[in-house]
């Protein structure tokens, strides 16, 4: 048993990954004995420099890359593939191009086989609460990087998952943008007491959303920090950027990621 | 005024859209009739735009034209829907399944250079003179490109978009139905079109040497009795089935689909 008084939602437990490199010709130790453990409404973020297996670890929760051993747990029942109970969000959005916004936000309420009123409904919504309405109509090639990452999380959210997973959901978006979609992220999770676990290699945006950070080391990947961020919510850019509390997390994480872990792109 | 005027405009705009489709064949049709009038060449070898039209309006009013042309078409219509109909179930069974790739992946590269006019021989054995071996070589030409270009889809469908679907509670039928076909779309269109182009080079060799109708026939024909300008007929009634194919229906279900959803463009002007 891992953490004994909270009922987790999520449990990573001595998830370790091996692969193949075909570049290399050999094999690479991604991560090594990863536990996590999320619990109901909570936001936690993995951070660690590039390489270190973070989305690896995303993927193997999501379903859809397979541990060399260790296992997950949602609500108690392993994992053993990608299902709506953990729906992703992507950097690279993923919005099937050859549907409409208000088609995408359904899709999964499509396959759940909920009826079309009720569906329009639920994707009016979410539609509403990413602030696309106006927008239902459009294909996503006619939509700002912006608009269609907002698209793809309200899709996701509109199959109510589990767990939401996000991997670097605003790494392609510019600056301005991303803050702006970090604040309706973090309202929008609060709101809707969404469990999310979020993988960023920007440390910033982790201490933002998060209530916890997960840090890992580089190459293989293992936990050497699980950092609690006790900032009060509602969280804006222009109250926290310059709060001391803030700055003071943003700083020790910078400090663990630079010294904590193994050479950046080292190989064991 | 103004609500009057944005209608005028778009029907100017209409109107010059279908002038600036006409240019290029007028500059054509000027470039023959100059050349033909410096008579360079016998008239026999290099017919005049005035003497193809008046072979076009002839073989009309025989009704020669048009049943050539119905006999052609058919043959063209049967081969592409039968080649088309192998083709992609087994395209989207090769792309899907491993087993079926590595077993078919080899018969299929070998047959491949196989020009559909090489059948020629087997097919006047196998259904005798006529449109039923015309026929069969379009079905061998059709075939490969509608395939390949199948597959070679099939490889090009991003992982992203298959996982994303699957973290939404996608089966393997969601996915097929959802991400995989519409993906395909765009090259199943290019391979239609390369098939149908194909099927057009199949359909008049073969309609030369193993038929007694159709277009091809007709063209082979007119040169037997020096009618040149009854070959340029056959051509170029060729040519605008062709064009009237593309514009009525592979156009349109492009602009309604792979157009529509960004994955296609008319082509690149800012460069």
């Amino acid at each position: 048993m891992t953490m004994a008084a909270a009922p987790d939602l999520l449990v990573a437990r001595n998830v370790c990954k091996t692969f193949f490199e075909p570049t290399r010709g050999e094999d690479v130790e991604a991560l090594r004995d990863v536990t996590v453990a999320v619990r109901p409404h909570e936001f936690v973020s993995v951070i660690g420099p590039s390489g270190c297996g973070k989305s690896t670890f995303l993927r193997i929760v999501a379903g859809l890359d397979r541990p060399t051993a260790g296992e997950i747990l949602v609500e108690g029942r392993p994992v053993v593939g990608p299902g709506a109970d953990r729906g992703m969000v992507f950097q690279e959005y993923a919005l099937l191009p050859w549907k409409t916004t208000r088609a995408n936000v359904e899709f999964g309420l499509r396959l759940k086989g909920v009826p079309r009123g009720e569906r329009a409904r639920i994707a009016g919504r979410f539609i509403d609460l990413v602030g696309l309405t106006g927008f239902e109509n459009r294909y996503p090639h006619h939509l700002s990087g912006g608009m269609r990452q907002r698209a793809a999380v309200a899709r996701v959210l509109a199959v109510n998952p589990t767990v939401l997973l996000m991997d670097e959901p605003f790494a392609a978006v510019d600056a301005m943008t991303r803050q702006r979609l970090q604040e309706e992220l973090a309202a929008i999770a609060a709101a809707e007491r969404t469990t999310v676990l979020f993988v960023t290699h920007a440390i910033e945006e982790a201490v933002f959303l998060s209530d916890r950070v997960v840090v890992l080391s580089g190459r293989p990947g293992r936990i050497i920090a699980d950092m609690t961020i006790a900032l009060p919510r509602p969280r804006v850019w222009a109250a926290l950027a310059q709060d001391a509390a803030f700055v003071d997390f943003r700083e020790r994480l910078t400090r663990l990621i630079h010294t904590g872990g193994a050479p950046v792109g080292g190989h064991a | 005024m103004t609500v009057a005027a944005i209608p005028l405009r778009r029907l100017a705009a209409t109107r010059l859209g279908w002038l600036a489709d006409l240019l290029p064949f007028a500059v054509g049709v000027a470039v023959w009739q100059i050349l033909s009038a410096l008579e360079i060449w016998p008239r026999v070898l290099f017919p005049s735009p005035a003497e193809v039209f008046r072979a076009f309006v002839a073989d009309i009013r025989s009704g020669v034209l048009p049943f050539n042309l119905g006999v052609s078409l058919r043959s063209l219509g049967i081969g592409f829907v039968v080649g088309a109909a192998i083709a992609v179930p087994l395209g989207y069974l090769m792309g899907l399944s491993r087993a079926s790739r590595r077993f078919f992946d080899p018969l299929v590269n070998l047959l491949q250079a196989i020009p559909g006019l090489a059948w020629i021989p087997f097919a006047i054995l196998w259904f005798g003179l006529g449109q039923g071996a015309v026929t069969f070589i379009i079905v061998m030409s059709v075939f490969f490109p509608v395939l390949h270009n199948l597959l070679t889809g099939i490889r090009m469908v991003q992982p992203v978009l298959i996982e994303a679907v699957q973290t939404l509670g996608a089966g393997r039928a969601a996915v097929i139905a959802h991400v995989i076909f519409p993906a395909t779309l765009p090259n199943l269109m290019t391979g239609i079109r390369l098939g149908i182009a194909f099927g057009f080079r199949s359909l008049v060799g073969g309609e030369m040497i193993a038929s007694t109708d159709g277009i091809g026939y007709a063209i082979f024909n007119a040169q037997q009795y020096f009618q040149s300008a009854r070959i340029v007929v056959g051509m170029l009634a060729i040519g605008i089935t062709w064009l009237v194919m593309d514009r009525v229906v592979l156009r349109p279900i492009e602009q309604r689909t792979t157009m529509r959803w960004g994955l296609m463009r008319e082509g690149i002007e800012r460069v």
